[in-house]
């Protein structure tokens, strides 16, 4: 707590001690390299790229690209181990503790986390109670927010585990930039992410009802108006599977169906971008209209998987998330890898008196917003913010909790005139787990704050992404000859005629053909001979 | 139709399917050798060159190999060279061929693939070229009768598809890179989307027998091969036939292809093989039948 009365300088990522000297150095040459003219040359064609293939996220009604900044952000391997195991162990965590919420509950008998937390998450749904996921997977996806403290740790932010979105972007923006800027990839080795789709698409299968030979997926949108719609219809069209509204679907005798002009198809799992709430009219919200009535109850049927699962968020509810590092001791005997961010629980007296005294030193958010809605960042507040903040705390304390401000790490980035700054960035992993292992996806999405000395990097704040490598080790990569021999094809090729016809070049031909154009224009005088 | 004009109708098939299919086999290749840098530029390089015909020596790293596809207006195996002559015929048939398609071609050519961005972001580039010939193909179905001119611009299609088709093959992606291999034939093809729809699993056999049999993309050389016999038909029926050689020579191999029962991945290389030869010789068939080459004759010493 010694932290809150001094701030430290945020931790720079690229002359940090982890940093792989080798590849910052070439990125820096190249990046300097192009001048100023030329980086802003390549801001303007990426910005043209995104918006002509309309990779756009929807921001109050209007379509707009995500801002992709052309500096790339690199870990070394060394510090990519470090995140790929804390997130996976974090994830074993709470797939248990879910497990545990929606079963026997003995986390709760036990007193790790306090009873009233879970049971007052508007999150926390008991008409998920006792569904067993097939493959007793509930965070098909996840993506955990890090950040980087002063002193370079990284750090939990905050888990999503219900519908992270993001990840279409880090599969567009590596294709962008190595469109627009091929080369920065120059003496790089950074590890490939276009493989994503394929581990969502495997893992979505293993998690079909048992005894189903083919199993259908498709995945479920709102529809064109949701400001994620792009990833949705990118993730569809990466897997090869429908992209479906819940006016798609119908359930019949607990199973669900799909509309389609050769009669109803059956539907085996559905990877859902939709809201809990919205997601079926007999149990939730009677008024979604975007939903599939009966589908909460084909999947207690075990006729159709869910993903992920109905009830998710009760774990990635911002008041349990003080609660994670004991649940990774208490359900995996095993110390937290990345370290939560020092928070403050403020139904407890004590606590919440010592953050009222200190509102201007803490950032206050909201425990079921997302996206920096309601969040307040006490050193940037008028009074007038900060009263109406201490009035509505005391209020209701359940709604809130309390960190101390960090300074997160910064990157250079390219702000205005092709000069480069530092700008504040997080990163979100995206893990995946089918049941048997959780992969996380190499790099994640670094979402970065434009705003000089922004500390908000919510894409509806007026953040930006930039492209993260995760820089492999040398010999991670080396080139095998193929097994099989290519075929003689090419030589056949260079044998075959025919591929040229050029009916105006012969030389002859032509010069005739001009000089008569001349005769006709230079002498026109003379008679033709009869 | 005289014999010159129905010789450019079909080499302006020819060159405007060549120059597009092997931007986007640049393109792809391009993007493969910058992200995934797990195999050797020199050899990542000779591979496309010997694919397309180029001299080995025209490059031995990524910005070379760029320089040396997109090429010059005089090697029609280059990208700016097939501009170049599908221009080329397209000017000696001004009169025959609709205002908007000579236009729409000419504005291709003038445009032409130059400025610092074919070096710097060369992909990007590639694809604007492929969108100026989408405008020229756009223009030949909206504005084209559909006479014998069509049906050998369509023959020509046909017979270059098929070509460009087995050289994107014969790069062998998955081979050089196992993870993004199959992922760049299927972009090199366009065929990513619909791969994705309906097949599973993505591996290098698989893409190949797709690009090979499927029966719905037009890309397919099943499909290829069947457009080409149906042009040829419609030739016939128009009196302009060969005697059966041509069609016999197109026929043999659609039907090869549509009739493949479930070949395993050698037997799709023979496959590939032989719609490589078989197109190679219906073009000269083609030529012989049709387009009656005589020398230039000079009446001098």
């Amino acid at each position: 707590m010694s932290s809150l009365d001094s701030v430290l300088p945020a931790y720079e990522e690229m002359d940090g001690d982890l940093a792989d000297i080798n590849a910052v150095d070439a990125l820096k040459s190249v990046l300097l390299g192009l001048g100023e003219e030329g980086l802003t040359d390549r801001g303007r064609l990426i910005d043209s790229y995104f918006n002509r293939q309309g990779i756009t996220f929807s921001l109050a009604g209007r379509e707009r690209p995500l801002p992709l900044d052309l500096v790339p952000r690199l870990l070394s391997a060394a510090e990519w181990r470090v995140i790929e195991q804390g997130v996976a162990q974090r994830i074993r965590a709470l797939e248990l503790f879910l497990a545990d919420v929606y079963g026997s509950r003995a986390v709760l008998d036990d007193g790790i986390v306090p009873r009233r937390l879970v049971t007052s998450s508007s999150h926390f749904h008991r008409a998920a109670w006792g569904i067993e996921p097939p493959n007793g997977v509930r965070i098909h996806v996840a993506g955990i927010d890090l950040i980087r403290d002063e002193q370079g740790v990284f750090a939990v932010l905050e888990d999503n585990l219900r519908c992270p979105s993001g990840v279409s972007y880090v599969l567009e923006n590596r294709r962008a930039l190595a469109h627009v800027l091929p080369e920065l990839f120059t003496d790089q080795r950074v590890q490939p992410v276009a493989e994503y789709p394929e581990r969502l698409l495997d893992a979505l299968l293993a998690a079909a009802p048992a005894g189903v030979a083919d199993p259908q997926v498709a995945v479920l949108t709102p529809g064109v108006h949701n400001s994620a719609h792009f990833e949705h219809a990118f993730l569809a069209r990466r897997m090869g599977v429908e992209l479906v509204e819940g006016r798609d679907l119908y359930c019949r005798d607990d199973q669900v169906w799909m509309r389609t002009v050769r009669g109803p198809r059956p539907v085996h799992v559905l990877y859902r971008r939709l809201d809990d709430d919205y997601l079926d009219p007999v149990h939730f919200r009677p008024d979604s209209v975007l939903g599939i009535p009966g589908l909460l109850n084909a999947a207690r049927a075990g006729r159709v998987t869910i993903a992920n699962a109905v009830g998710n968020g009760v774990a990635d509810d911002k008041a349990i998330y003080p609660y994670v590092p004991a649940l990774i001791e208490y359900y995996l005997g095993e110390r937290a890898i990345l370290p939560n961010i020092d928070t403050y629980d403020l139904q407890d007296p004590e606590q919440r008196e010592f953050v009222i005294d200190r509102l201007d030193r803490m950032v206050l958010k909201p425990v079921d917003g997302s996206g920096g809605y309601g969040l307040v960042i006490g050193n940037q507040a008028s009074d007038q913010q900060l009263a109406k903040l201490r009035a509505q705390v005391l209020e209701d304390p359940r709604r809130w909790i309390a960190q101390r401000i960090v300074q997160i790490s910064t990157c250079p980035t390219l702000v205005k005139d092709g000069q480069l700054a530092p700008r504040h960035v997080d990163l979100r992993p995206f893990a995946v787990n089918d049941g048997e292992d959780i992969f996380v996806l190499p790099g994640g999405l670094t979402r970065v704050a434009l705003p000089e000395g922004s500390l908000v990097v919510n894409s509806s704040q007026g953040g930006g992404s930039k492209d993260t490598w995760v820089v492999a080790e040398p010999d991670e990569l080396l080139y095998t000859p193929p097994a099989r021999p290519t075929p003689r094809l090419t030589r056949v090729l260079a044998a075959v005629p025919a591929r040229v016809h050029s009916p105006t070049t012969h030389d002859e031909r032509m010069r005739q053909q001009e000089n008569q154009q001349q005769q006709s224009a230079l002498a026109p005088a003379q008679e033709p001979p009869c | 139709m005289l014999s010159r004009i129905a010789e450019s109708y079909f080499w302006i098939g020819r060159y405007l399917e060549r120059a597009e299919a092997t931007a986007r086999l640049l393109a792809e290749h391009h993007q493969l050798m910058v992200e995934e840098r797990t195999v050797p530029e020199e050899l990542a390089a000779a591979v496309l060159l010997d694919a397309l015909s180029l001299p080995p020596q025209a490059a031995s790293n990524a910005a070379d190999l760029v320089a040396a596809v997109v090429g010059t207006s005089s090697d029609p195996a280059t990208v700016s060279g097939a501009i170049t002559m599908a221009r080329e015929n397209a000017r000696g048939v001004r009169e025959s061929l609709s205002a908007d398609v000579f236009e729409a071609l000419n504005a291709a050519h003038l445009a032409g693939i130059r400025g610092p961005i074919v070096a710097t972001s060369p992909a990007y580039a590639l694809y604007r070229v492929v969108e100026r010939l989408a405008v020229v193909v756009g223009q030949v179905d909206w504005t084209v009768p559909r006479d014998e001119g069509y049906l050998f611009l369509s023959l020509g299609r046909s017979l270059e598809r098929l070509d460009m088709m087995s050289r994107v093959l014969a790069v062998r992606h998955d081979q050089l890179w196992p993870e993004g291999g199959p992922v760049a034939t299927l972009r090199a093809s366009a065929a990513l989307n619909v791969f994705l729809r309906t097949q599973h699993p993505m591996t290098g056999d698989e893409v190949r027998r797709f690009l090979l049999l499927d029966g719905d993309f037009p890309r397919s050389m099943r499909v290829s091969s069947s457009n080409a016999e149906e042009a040829v038909r419609g030739l016939s029926s128009r009196g302009a036939s060969d005697g059966g050689d041509l069609l016999r020579e197109v026929g043999l191999m659609r039907s090869q292809l549509e009739y493949a029962v479930d070949p395993t991945p050698d037997e799709v290389d023979s496959l590939i093989e032989l719609v490589q030869q078989s197109s190679a010789r219906a073009s000269d068939v083609v030529a012989k039948a049709f387009f009656r080459p005589v020398g230039t004759i000079v009446w001098s010493n």
